[in-house]
């Protein structure tokens, strides 16, 4: 709709304050939710999503409403959304492996596979994205490709997150290598570590 | 156990919706079939392959690898060249993730394990 933007921004602009839609995308298991916990943990002191070992552990969006970012004077009120992880394949022997049942694996592999749908429905409403990076794996998977795509295609302003920094097999570097037109920050959303500089990221790229 | 590869010209593609590509890959990849496609999926072709694949999911079938070469997307000298008739280069290689176990990738070279 060619007045979806204008609409959007009027409807800003009499609220008087523009609330963003942040979603956090990326492949399954890369630490989407465990940051979803630290941006929540420290600006509304809540956690939102629960995380596990297990891949495919947020398999609806999850969502926290009205998260208020304050960086330098300057304050960023956010919709953040937790996005289930993307994958071109879900496969319940995987869950097996990890010791749940049969019953309990099949039906975690059907909810995911609708996870999946709902975060690529997602991609045309976020305002901007954080794509999370497991910075100790090879970034260049199709998965990456495709979300970095879709949101460059639609002019979505992007941060790439290099998340995982405090492994040691970490190599952001590769990331950075990989995705050279992004601006990629390195934290350790477990630690805590360089999120500071992410909040400052999103404030300044938010619009 | 034989592994089946198809190769899709360009010209076999050129004029279809992104509907009838990914239908066509599709019921391939669901015959066990590799296929290699002449002309890359745009971003938007791989986000619907994805959603499609999703839905398709069974106990039998688990999914689908791809990976894409030289992808173009819908930028205006794609566009311009797709008008005059002419190709953008790049390829498409997508097939049962039950039978291509991974995909490598780095820019220029794409390395995959098949077999079942």
């Amino acid at each position: 709709m060619p007045f979806q933007g204008l609409f959007k921004w009027l409807l800003g602009f009499f609220r008087g304050r523009k609330t963003f839609s942040l979603g956090i995308y990326g492949n399954v298991n890369t630490g989407k939710s465990t940051l979803a916990n630290r941006i929540s943990m420290d600006w509304t002191g809540e956690a939102m999503s629960k995380v596990s070992e297990i891949p495919h552990e947020t398999r609806e969006v999850i969502k926290k409403e009205r998260v208020s970012i304050r960086v330098d004077g300057k304050e960023l009120t956010i919709n953040l959304l937790d996005m289930p992880g993307i994958a071109t394949k879900v496969d319940y022997h995987e869950f097996v492996d990890y010791g749940m049942s049969k019953d309990d694996a099949q039906q975690r592999a059907k909810e995911a596979t609708k996870g999946v749908i709902e975060a690529i429905k997602w991609l045309e409403h976020v305002d901007i994205a954080l794509v999370v990076m497991d910075a100790c794996l090879d970034p260049y998977t199709q998965v990456n490709i495709t979300i970095l795509g879709n949101l460059e295609a639609r002019n979505i302003p992007v941060i790439i997150v290099a998340n995982k920094i405090d492994k040691k097999s970490a190599k952001p570097e590769r990331i950075r290598a990989a995705f050279p037109q992004h601006h990629v920050v390195e934290v350790s959303a477990l630690k805590g570590d360089n999120v500071n500089k992410l909040y400052e990221e999103i404030v300044k790229r938010a619009r | 156990m034989a592994i089946q590869f198809e190769f899709i010209s360009s010209d076999a593609i050129t004029g279809k919706s992104s509907e009838e590509r990914i239908s066509l890959i599709m019921k391939s990849v669901r015959k066990d079939k590799i296929l290699v496609l002449e002309e890359p999926l745009t971003p938007a072709e791989e986000k619907l392959l994805i959603m499609k694949t999703m839905t398709a999911i069974t106990r039998e079938f688990p999914g689908i690898e791809v990976c894409s070469l030289g992808q173009t997307g819908s930028d205006l000298r794609s566009r311009v060249i797709k008008l005059l008739g002419g190709k953008t280069s790049g390829l498409t290689v997508v097939g049962p993730s039950n039978l291509v176990h991974q995909i490598k990738r780095d820019p220029h070279k794409l390395r995959f394990m098949a077999g079942k």
